[in-house]
């Protein structure tokens, strides 16, 4: 064996090594959901055939079907706003020039460094008082606009050539226009990246939604879960049924948009 | 231009509908959302937070249906809320002054007196609401009681038991009367024995996991805050023995660390070890093992060598508080007081099915609590461990005591490390008054 096929062997073993240990978790998530709760505490890593009764225990036991609408909607209307307030903003930072931009931009950066617990009591007496507890406004307004994705927006229009604006400015095509028509399909990539971190971050909110959204019937995936562990018996099997649920509306985003998401958090522009 | 206004109005209009028609506002929050008012007869919804479908939210259901019988104008309805969740959305709530609480909450007796004593106007003063409190268990009334007020209805019994796997101590030439009212000198002892002749250590314990050693410290009666809500670390003798004992234990592999809850349950269900020492709903894990169903036993817990010491503790257990700025916090009261108590026929219909230790003394004498379990031999765990709980010492947990305890946590975390004994608590005690602000 020459001496680069050693190095090979050695590459493609270490890779596989890792990636195993990536999708790991995955994978026993998945043959967990096929068990009973005692198989899964007694470290069975196998598929079994409890599957049927789990998915009917998880229906009878919790409202899945509500939850899930409600991530979605959630999610869904979260991320729409969000892309068309921040792609506006960003685009608005890079192309418009005014001398107060840069400060703005920098404080929109330091804010990213405030911890949302540290600003979700006053934010929750705001909303109180607004009347917008239990409502989707309150659970979206503190994240429609976010310093990320303008960021990320703000990046990715440095790429976008100048020159294609004054053009269409001189042929005479409106401001919005403009925007719509030329920036938005350019900027594809970046939509991707910033639909799939809002969709999956919106997905995944758990603190906010839970103090903002105190109806019964409001209750998204994460606080189900959440339901399930805190039993003071777990079913394990049910427990990761629900997980394994919950992951695949990301996964699916994920795999879609992955092409995309890569050029588009490197801020490419074909 | 008509299309750039229509698409603006469009737009305008789809945006106004996101946030109007997805709006689940209906103007009515959870706190009275139904006003009782004076008048019986209007239609009042009482509502809950609580966790765990099939043991405190099914209680809470039963409770109001045999509260409905008598008076149908009351209907329950529960919001399933984890613990924690729970603690996070009152904080919020309070610190953020809304009238978005229930008008019941279920709360963690260990974060009873915290709550109390730092938000004393968010909850309904019990004490002339005619609620029988002298029929419950004393410690969980005390736990309660603020100032001399009650504030909480006592609903899940923490009173802690010693499971053991019968046919393995059988293997070792011991039965569980062996075990029954012995001191922790004679637990480890034996427990060396079941060790050496089975291969099976008696205890598993999370690593860095303080509720052992407070329930242990407990059984004596001691604490490890003073009367005044201090630090009592140092010079405490009692916490002394209580940790030199878990060191025993440790050292001696009587007991076995695991790293978390999972790998807990695990090693009580796979039979890794030989029992399990917790509050007694313990019994709905180590139960969860169909197949061990005749194998296990249940007796008290061993007791130190100090003055005071008892057989007896508490490890958990939960209560309901009536929320004070509840519309409906009279009929809450009285719901209460009608179901939790008063009823015996709500804790003989919940306890088979959820395994729902009542504190209510009088339950106790009902027949559901003297039938035998099959899953422990035939024996009549119930009444067993309804006995222990009018046995288990008073203590006053303190507002720090989630605090305190962490700080035991760690300290016995570097002790088994090798850690001196002093240095570790005196460590602990400094962390505390840090967190403390003293």
């Amino acid at each position: 064996m020459t001496k680069a096929k050693i190095r090979y062997f050695f590459a493609y073993a270490f890779l596989i090594l890792v990636s195993f240990i990536s999708v790991f978790p995955l994978l026993w998530m998945l043959i967990s959901a096929t068990n009973t709760s005692l198989d899964v505490i007694r470290g069975k890593m196998s598929f079994g055939t409890a599957l049927v009764d789990n998915f009917k225990q998880l229906v009878q036991t919790t409202q899945i079907g509500q939850a899930l609408i409600n991530s979605f909607r959630n999610a869904f209307v979260l991320t729409i706003m969000s892309l068309l307030v921040c792609s506006l903003a960003g685009y608005a930072f890079e192309i418009y020039h005014d001398k107060w931009k840069d400060g703005v931009m920098k404080l929109l950066l330091l804010s990213m460094m405030v911890p949302f617990a540290a600003t979700m009591i006053p934010l929750f007496t705001w909303f109180g008082k607004m009347n917008l507890i239990n409502t989707t406004a309150g659970f979206m307004l503190p994240s429609i606009s976010t310093a990320f994705l303008i960021f990320l927006f703000r990046q990715s229009s440095r790429s976008f050539p100048y020159e294609i604006v004054e053009a269409a400015r001189l042929e005479g095509m409106s401001e919005i226009r403009i925007f719509t028509r030329i920036f938005v399909p350019i900027m594809k990539p970046t939509y991707a990246a910033a639909i799939t971190v809002t969709f999956m971050n919106a997905w995944n909110s758990y603190l906010w939604p839970l103090v903002i959204l105190q109806d019964k019937k409001s209750q998204t995936m994460p606080i189900l879960i959440s339901n399930l562990i805190s039993g003071y018996t777990i079913n394990y099997g049910v427990l990761m049924l629900a997980v394994s649920i919950s992951t695949l509306p990301t996964i699916l985003i994920f795999f879609v948009l992955q092409k995309n998401f890569t050029e588009g958090i490197t801020g490419a522009v074909k | 231009m008509k299309r750039k206004l229509l698409s603006v109005t469009l737009m305008i209009a789809m945006v106004a509908c996101l946030f109007t028609g997805c709006s689940k506002n209906d103007g009515s929050s959870k706190t009275g959302s139904n006003n009782a008012g004076s008048k019986t007869s209007d239609q009042v919804t009482l509502t809950v937070w609580c966790w765990d479908p099939k043991f405190n939210c099914f209680a809470m259901d039963t409770a109001g249906e045999i509260y409905a019988k008598d008076h149908p104008n009351v209907k329950v309805e529960v919001i399933e809320t984890a613990w924690n969740d729970i603690q996070t959305k009152l904080t919020t709530a309070v610190t953020g002054q809304s009238n978005t609480l229930p008008d019941i909450i279920l709360m963690q007796d260990n974060a009873l007196a915290k709550n109390i004593i730092n938000y004393p106007d968010a909850f309904f003063d019990l004490t002339n609401s005619g609620i029988k409190f002298d029929q419950f268990a004393s410690f969980k009334t005390a736990l309660g009681t603020v100032n001399g007020k009650n504030y909480s209805v006592p609903f899940d019994n923490g009173a802690a038991i010693t499971c053991y796997r019968t046919d393995i101590l059988e293997q070792a030439g011991y039965t569980i009367d062996d075990f029954t009212n012995i001191t922790w000198k004679e637990f480890i002892e034996k427990g060396k024995v079941v060790l050496e002749k089975t291969g099976k250590p008696l205890l598993s314990n999370q690593a860095g996991s303080p509720d052992l050693l407070m329930l242990m410290m407990q059984s004596a009666g001691a604490w490890v805050l003073d009367e005044n809500g201090k630090p009592n670390f140092k010079d405490n003798a009692v916490l002394k023995e209580v940790i030199d004992t878990y060191v025993e234990l440790e050292k001696s592999g009587v007991l076995v660390e695991v790293n978390d809850w999972d790998q807990y349950v695990s090693s009580i269900n796979s039979t890794t070890v030989a029992g399990a020492m917790n509050g007694c709903w313990i019994i709905a894990t180590v139960t969860s093992a169909a197949d061990q169903s005749g194998l296990w036993g249940v007796t008290n817990i061993p007791k130190l060598s100090c003055a005071g010491a008892t057989n007896y503790s508490s490890q958990g257990g939960s209560s309901w508080l009536v929320c004070a700025n509840s519309k409906n916090k009279d009929v809450a009261a009285d719901f209460l007081g009608a179901t939790f108590g008063g009823s015996v026929e709500l804790y003989e219909t919940i306890l088979p099915s959820s395994g729902a230790l009542a504190t209510y003394l009088p339950a106790g004498e009902s027949a559901a609590y003297a039938k035998p379990q099959d899953f422990f031999r035939g024996d009549t765990i119930y009444l067993k461990i309804t006995e222990y709980a009018s046995k288990v010492p008073q203590v006053s947990y303190g507002v720090y005591n989630y605090e305190a305890r962490d700080a035991i946590g760690t300290a016995i975390t570097k002790i088994v490390a090798g850690t001196d004994y002093n240095t570790a608590i005196s460590e602990a005690q400094k962390e505390l008054e840090f967190q403390m602000g003293q």
